[in-house]
């Protein structure tokens, strides 16, 4: 809107913003750690994933003010991303299909 | 960001209220600035080209036979003798993240049409994005002393420095671009354009407070894009 | 059938000066519209020729700028058609050409007619033309950047021509730029060409992204009081649903062009697998042709959808203003169009059913592919129950729209073939392909745009365009698209391999050189026959019948401007106020067979109109 009629704008105590921007810091902490500790495996993915989508889920949803938006935009920015879901879904099914094949017919022997 | 007051319009909470702004005329976003409308749809298309240079990254990582080399000792930082891992990652990490709120803040100083505060803020923002990209190149011509190059490297598969330097090089543009903003913006901010609605350079919009928050939704997105980058590049 | 609807004087009454605010009229609990949320929209207006024409901030002159320079490069396209027709046909009157140029000619007329001239026109042209005054919006919400997004359209297109003319010649990789072949030496062009291509496509989505952020918010944040979604004309749903597709699609593009310029210039291995030419292993190693493909494609579907969706939705709109009767089951158009532009990013692999990706893709590919069948479906179906029993208009508009709907429906159905993994390995880079294409997307949304040329070609120039030439034309085209397109099926079918120089001495020689003559004559005819409509335009501009204000009886906005052609700012002092669909044609108990939106329900409460 050019120029809205609304009178001004709320906003919201700073407390909120310092407690996010600390719990940012933690879980950056966290996934720093563990690289550090170096966890393999499923571990290391679920924490990595974990903390990956809590931090994200907590830029978007404070600093981007996505939490108190409506509805109508929320949804619009977040629907397409099933798109993308699908996207990551069947390439981690491709490579490990490239991968199978470059194994099977280059170092096994088709 | 509650709800703004439109003459003649009741405002419903959560799906009613998707459902309600949909159907009504004028406007589906009620009370969201066009420019603030535009930012969230651009960076939701940015969105994409980051998935798709990550899932590229996905791809080309996932199938290499060659080995990949370990990030964790790619990035490590040699201090008084000991390798610590992914140290500068980690303080590059902390950088962005105390930028993004010193941003955050800076939108919620805008909005209390708080002059300097706000200024100030977005100053020490671009301070942040400025240290980061310094670090990044120091990052970079590290790696490229060690002889990783975009097209080969001395760790294992080709493909790590191309990602590396592809996706990095284009969140950095990011970041540099956003740099280069947030001073213009700053310098907006402390003469005043948002307080007397001065129109812009480019366009017949007067100024105002919300342009902080558009500024701001793009700066959130490039520490967010840094997030996924960090998880997928530095910790896989 | 007659033109006698060309007469307008009934719309004076209802124009949208005449219509007041909610509140004043005899009954003022029904005419009651909420009051504007937003403040008027300030216009920059030009003052001198520079800024009025060349660097203008006018959606409607940015439209216009659009249609002329993507119909430019899509005359290059149509040139190269018959070059390439000429060789394939008469390859004994083409000794000029070699192979090398063949490939050439095949790459750039598949990536300008795709990208550069039917996207650009659509959402370019229709889409700045149609958008603003069809929502009843002042402009385009931010005129400065729409202006930039024309003229970055202007330097892709100067980059993709300037390709033409550097060593080596434009590329010859073939539309979708497959690496490893795109960028390697034998490939026609796979120096600059290459490159050239790749930087045009990257300033084309950079451009694009801006023209797409003013389209998308102008209909979401700035359509007049009154207008909602659910009012809109189906051209605008179309549009916009086509425009969200190019928004998250073109990244797809973006990055598969940034890394495959990357490959080429320094030399990384993104796409290229290990490589032996000529008994020696080049530089390259380790890369994924398949993920170009893959990332290609995920635009590349999408794509499709970009240029078909605003066809669909400018098609319902001409049908149901020429048939005098609603369009059948809006809102269910709207959810087709909606689905549709959904599903399209759930598809794109069935391009690459012999690519040699996962075997398993073929059950979900195969079967999504299907499923966007149904909405599809559900579109045609609603096209012909639109024109049933409706009040038929049989000019040159209705034409155009009658061979969209046959011809989308032919390639629909080969669609169906092609679809489905087992039926498609045979049928893979056979003509059968280039019949399904070109019917599907190419001639089908063609048809389109020359309807809607004749249907809008008296509000952007106050002059209507001679019938008499737009049937010669129609059916030249019409008759003379099948003659081409018809043929290639079969060719497909026995086998005949696309994008082949020559057939040399092959068992289907026989059968394929004469229809090959056969296509070949009918292109050149097809395409002589599209200077029918620029002699049509040229000369209608200066002695065109006088259109008057809304000629078709249309219900749209922007038939009902102050002025005609309507002027920058669109609507005089006054916003108009929208109290309707656009489709009441025919209404059961109206004095004429159109209310125009902007008729208060007070002015025809004695109708059965729909509630919308």
């Amino acid at each position: 809107m050019e120029e809205t009629k609304k009178e001004q704008t709320t906003t919201h105590k700073i407390g909120i913003y310092l407690w996010i921007w600390g719990i940012l810091f933690v879980l950056s902490f966290c996934s720093y750690m563990v690289d550090w500790f170096q966890f393999q495996g499923l571990l290391r993915w679920s924490l990595i994933l974990t903390f990956m989508f809590l931090k994200a889920g907590l830029i978007m949803a404070f600093f981007m003010h996505l939490f108190w938006e409506r509805y109508a935009l929320v949804n619009v920015l977040l629907w397409p991303m099933t798109a993308i879901a699908c996207f990551v879904f069947l390439m981690v099914a491709e490579f490990k299909y490239t991968l199978f094949s470059r194994l099977f017919y280059f170092f096994i022997g088709g | 960001m509650s709800d703004p007051k439109i003459e003649g319009y009741d405002f419903k909470p959560g799906f009613r209220g998707l459902a309600q702004d949909a159907g009504s005329d004028q406007t589906m976003f009620k009370g969201v600035h066009w420019g603030k409308a535009m930012m969230w749809i651009f960076l939701l298309s940015d969105t994409f080209i980051f998935s798709c240079f990550l899932i590229s990254y996905m791809k080309g990582r996932g199938s290499t036979p060659a080995e990949w080399p370990n990030p964790s000792e790619v990035f490590a930082l040699h201090v008084g003798g000991v390798s610590v891992p992914l140290l500068l990652i980690a303080i590059m990490t902390f950088v962005l993240i105390t930028s993004s709120g010193t941003m955050a803040l800076a939108v919620k100083y805008g909005y209390e049409r708080n002059r300097k505060m706000c200024g100030w803020l977005i100053l020490a923002t671009a301070l942040g994005g400025l240290t980061f990209v310094g670090m990044q190149a120091f990052e970079w011509s590290k790696l490229i002393h060690e002889g990783v190059r975009p097209w080969t490297n001395p760790f294992g598969a080709p493909q790590f420095g191309s990602f590396f330097f592809m996706i990095t090089g284009f969140h950095g543009t990011h970041v540099s671009i956003g740099v280069i903003f947030l001073s213009i913006y700053a310098y907006k901010t402390f003469a005043g354009h948002y307080d007397t609605g001065k129109r812009g350079w480019f366009t017949t919009i007067k100024g105002d407070y919300v342009e902080i928050e558009i500024l701001g939704l793009y700066w959130h997105f490039v520490d967010l894009v840094w997030v996924f980058i960090f998880a997928f590049f530095y910790l896989w | 059938m007659s033109e006698n609807y060309n007469d307008n004087k009934i719309i004076q009454a209802q124009s949208s000066e005449t219509v007041s605010a909610g509140g004043s009229g005899a009954t003022p609990d029904i005419d009651y519209v909420r009051p504007a949320e937003v403040l008027e929209q300030d216009l920059y207006h030009g003052h001198s020729f520079i800024t009025k024409w060349v660097f203008c901030q006018d959606a409607k002159v940015i439209g216009i700028q659009y249609f002329l320079l993507a119909t430019f490069t899509g005359i290059i396209g149509l040139i190269l058609s018959w070059l390439m027709r000429l060789q394939l046909g008469y390859p004994e009157l083409a000794g000029f050409m070699t192979a090398e140029h063949y490939y050439q000619f095949v790459t750039m007329h598949g990536m300008i007619m795709v990208v550069y001239f039917l996207t650009a026109l659509f959402l370019g042209g229709f889409g700045n033309y149609l958008i603003p005054l069809m929502t009843g919006a002042r402009d385009m919400v931010f005129p400065y950047v729409n202006m930039v997004s024309f003229w970055m359209f202007f330097v892709a297109v100067m980059v993709l021509m300037a390709s033409f003319f550097v060593p080596g010649g434009p590329t010859g990789a073939g539309w979708t730029l497959y690496p490893p072949q795109a960028i390697l030496e034998g490939t026609p062009g796979s120096g600059m060409g290459i490159i050239l291509m790749l930087v045009s496509l990257v300033l084309f989505v950079i451009g694009f992204t801006m023209g797409g952020l003013n389209y998308l918010i102008t209909v979401l944040q700035s359509r007049t009081r009154g207008m909602t979604l659910m009012r809109l004309p189906l051209s605008v749903w179309g549009i916009f649903t086509a425009t969200i597709l190019a928004m998250l699609a073109f990244p797809a593009l973006l990055v598969g062009g940034l890394m495959l310029v990357l490959d080429t210039i320094l030399g990384t291995s993104f796409f290229m697998p290990t490589i032996l030419k000529a008994g020696e292993v080049l530089e390259y190693g380790g890369g994924s042709p398949i993920l170009f493909q893959h990332l290609f494609w995920f635009f590349g579907h999408p794509e499709v959808y970009i240029v078909a969706l605003p066809a669909f939705g400018i098609v319902s709109d001409l049908i149901s203003v020429h048939a005098r009767k609603n369009i059948f089951g809006y809102r269910m158009m709207v959810w087709a169009i909606v689905a549709i532009g959904g599903l399209s990013f759930f598809v794109w692999a069935h391009h690459m059913y012999v690519s040699g990706m996962n075997p398993w893709f073929g059950f979900f590919f195969a079967s999504t592919t299907l499923i966007i069948a149904v909405p599809t479906a559900m579109k045609v179906y609603n096209w012909i129950l639109t024109l049933w029993r409706g009040n038929i208009r049989m000019n040159v508009v209705m034409l155009w729209c009658l061979g969209f709907i046959l011809t989308f429906v032919n390639g629909g159905i080969t669609g169906l073939f092609l679809g489905n993994v087992t039926v498609d390995v045979p049928l893979s880079d056979t003509y059968f392909v280039i019949a399904h294409f070109h019917m599907v997307m190419g001639i089908a949304p063609l048809m389109v745009i020359m309807g809607a040329v004749y249907h809008w070609f008296p509000l952007v120039s106050g002059r209507m365009l001679s019938e008499k030439l737009g049937k010669w034309h129609f059916w030249v085209t019409f008759l003379g698209a099948y003659s081409i397109y018809f043929p290639m099926h079969y060719l497909g079918f026995i086998g005949v391999p696309r994008r082949y120089f020559e057939m040399y001495d092959s068992p289907y020689v026989t059968s394929a050189v004469g229809m090959n003559e056969f296509i070949s004559m009918a292109a050149f005819l097809v395409g002589a026959a599209q200077f029918i409509l620029i002699y049509n335009i040229i000369k209608s501009l200066k002695t065109g019948k006088l259109a008057g204000k809304n000629p078709w009886k249309a219900n749209s906005l922007e038939w009902f401007t102050p002025t005609v052609p309507p002027e920058h700012g669109n609507w005089g002092n006054k916003l108009p106020i929208v109290y309707r669909w656009p489709y009441d044609y025919s209404v059961p108990g109206a004095k004429e067979d159109f209310i125009p939106q902007t008729t208060p329900p007070s002015k025809v409460s004695d109708t059965e109109v729909e509630k919308t």
